[in-house]
């Protein structure tokens, strides 16, 4: 018996990627030490948190009917913070809103939503709609396949795009605001789990109460 | 044996005591809640703020207190090994004379001529670490055998009771202290270790600001005081989080203790969230990480100081115990860590 038929690795020279740990050059009894080192009890805000910010969650609500309710950007009104007063522009799909945790800023956002993959993604951006770089990647999960019980499962990850510590636009920001939504990275992590607890705190209410995720008013 | 380890060839160095001085009557919290700019403000104060903190008076200076934290130990040690020390250290929050410290006035007062006399002003809260670390390098590398190191926080009484001041969310955290450091050339109670960093970086980040456009030599309206912007405060929060575990974890990695083994770990005390992060940060349980922040308020600098002489003359520092200490100071430019094989207990 062969462990393997397939020709893996075979582009690359041996040794050519010093720190590759597989199991034909480093052993479960080498690695299990290696791997027992990685595991700590307390872990920097910065490693988890540096140039990622994931949030996840277990939802007691339908996950197709969640997901429904995410791929519409009007639900961003209802368990965000502060993105408030969307109203669609003359380009369809773009919408615009005001993000209140700024003095007089509007944040545009496009929806691009994947219904077999139920992905979710916002392309949003403060001041301008030309470059919509700051990126929220919602993904909904059937907990039957991955708790065995019904509900879904929220997974929601954000990248430290640059622009977040520098922004470009200067020009479309409004006079005399102080702030820049870069300022808040290091909240985004507690941030983001407080609106993830808003949408759980919603759709449970909805599921349990007999009520659609998605309410009427966002479906005319 | 390791005959090119460098502790083979320098002499210890012991913190042999430390002893400290909170001017006036405890101010409470209500004198700040009277300022506050709203019953919900008022609230959050009394959540946040520490219950009681000290005032330094209008006419007591920076020398003043340093004389009345030293006292106790001119009692322990007598005046003669007091008068007769090498090296004078200072390190004053809010100068009396802002173009000169106050070292050598602090000397003449002790009735000292210490041969090296340094006011140092870069520490900021992590002062007492980095004022032991420049004096265990200057006893290790000349002949003089003590040092005084004196830090002294004397700002929240003069600049966080201005009438504007006064009524902001911050102003009943900071309290006025001082607390002292006798070193010794012996191996009473060995420093083990100290890690001092600055990081250049996060330079520039804190502002001493009128609230205007006035320099604050220039006559004129608006009331001084230290500010961050307002974006800037998460991320000095999240430095904060981070530098002073790093630094107390680099020390415990060098003298071979795991951070939970420390006996006692003292740290600056900006606020509970800070003290509650590092706790958890170097798994300790939070009876080994004492602080004074409820009855004494952030400190700045003298916190380390203040807090090891309450825990001291409480009978809570055992000789032979280790005590780590560690502190971040501004917006993160600078943090240290020392830790001491305890043998100044009472």
């Amino acid at each position: 018996m062969t462990t393997s038929a397939l020709p893996a690795l075979s582009d690359i020279p041996e040794a050519a990627i010093p720190g590759l740990l597989r199991i034909e050059n480093s052993d479960r009894d080498a690695t299990t030490p290696i791997i027992l080192d990685m595991l700590r009890s307390v872990y920097p805000h910065d490693q988890i948190f540096g140039d990622f910010c994931p949030v996840q969650g277990f939802i007691e609500a339908p996950p197709r009917e969640l997901y429904e309710y995410l791929a519409d950007t009007r639900c961003l009104e209802e368990w965000t913070y502060s993105l408030r007063g969307f109203t669609e522009t003359a380009e369809p799909g773009l919408w615009v809103s005001h993000d209140r945790l700024g003095d007089n800023t509007n944040i545009y956002t496009r929806t691009v939503a994947n219904p077999d993959a139920m992905t979710v993604d916002y392309h949003c951006a403060w001041d301008q709609s030309e470059h919509l770089w700051m990126i929220y990647l919602m993904r909904v999960v059937d907990a039957q396949v991955v708790f065995d019980k019904p509900g879904s499962v929220v997974l929601w990850t954000n990248c430290h795009h640059p622009f977040y510590d520098r922004n470009p636009y200067q020009d479309t920001a409004p006079d005399k605001r102080k702030v820049w939504v870069g300022d808040f990275w290091e909240m985004f992590s507690a941030g983001h789990q407080l609106e993830l607890d808003n949408l759980r705190a919603i759709a449970e209410y909805r599921a349990a109460h007999g009520l659609p995720i998605k309410p009427d008013w966002m479906s005319e | 044996m390791d005959f090119t380890d460098p502790t083979l060839r320098t002499p210890p160095v012991s913190l042999a005591d430390v002893s400290g001085y909170l001017p006036g009557d405890p101010v409470g919290t209500e004198y700040f809640t009277q300022f506050s700019r709203s019953d919900r403000m008022a609230k959050n104060v009394m959540f946040r703020a520490p219950k009681g903190r000290h005032h330094v008076g209008r006419d007591e200076t920076a020398v003043d207190m340093v004389e009345r934290a030293v006292a106790p130990l001119v009692e322990r040690h007598g005046a003669r090994e007091i008068s007769n020390i090498d090296v004078l250290l200072t390190h004053t929050q809010l100068p009396d004379n802002p173009v000169l410290g106050p070292g050598p006035e602090v000397a003449r007062r002790l009735g000292m001529k210490p041969r090296w006399v340094f006011d140092i002003h870069n520490g900021g809260c992590a002062a007492f670490v980095h004022m032991m670390w420049t004096a265990r390098m200057i006893l290790q590398t000349t002949d003089a055998r003590t040092a005084l190191i004196a830090c002294t926080q004397n700002c929240a009484g003069p600049v966080f009771t201005q009438s504007d001041i006064r009524g902001l969310a911050q102003a009943p955290v900071p309290g006025d202290g001082c607390g002292v450091g006798l070193l010794v050339k012996n191996n009473s109670a060995p420093i083990l270790d100290i890690e001092c960093r600055t990081y250049p970086e996060f330079a520039g980040d804190m502002e001493f600001s009128t609230n205007g456009d006035r320099k604050y030599w220039e006559p004129g309206a608006g009331q001084g005081c230290v500010t961050f912007t307002e974006s800037k405060v998460a991320k000095v929060m999240t430095r904060g989080n981070r530098l002073v575990p790093e630094v107390a974890q680099a020390v415990c990695k060098r003298i071979g203790v795991k951070s939970s083994d420390i006996d006692t770990f003292v740290t600056n005390q900006p606020n509970r969230l800070f003290l509650r992060n590092w706790n958890e940060a170097m798994e300790l349980p939070p009876e080994r990480h004492p602080d004074t922040f409820d009855s004494c308020g952030n400190l700045f600098a003298a916190g380390i100081p203040v807090t090891l002489d309450a825990e001291n003359r409480a009978g809570r520092l055992r000789n032979g115990s280790v005590v780590l200490m560690a502190a971040f100071a501004h917006a993160g430019d600078f943090a240290g860590a020392a830790a001491v094989r305890w043998g100044a207990a009472r």
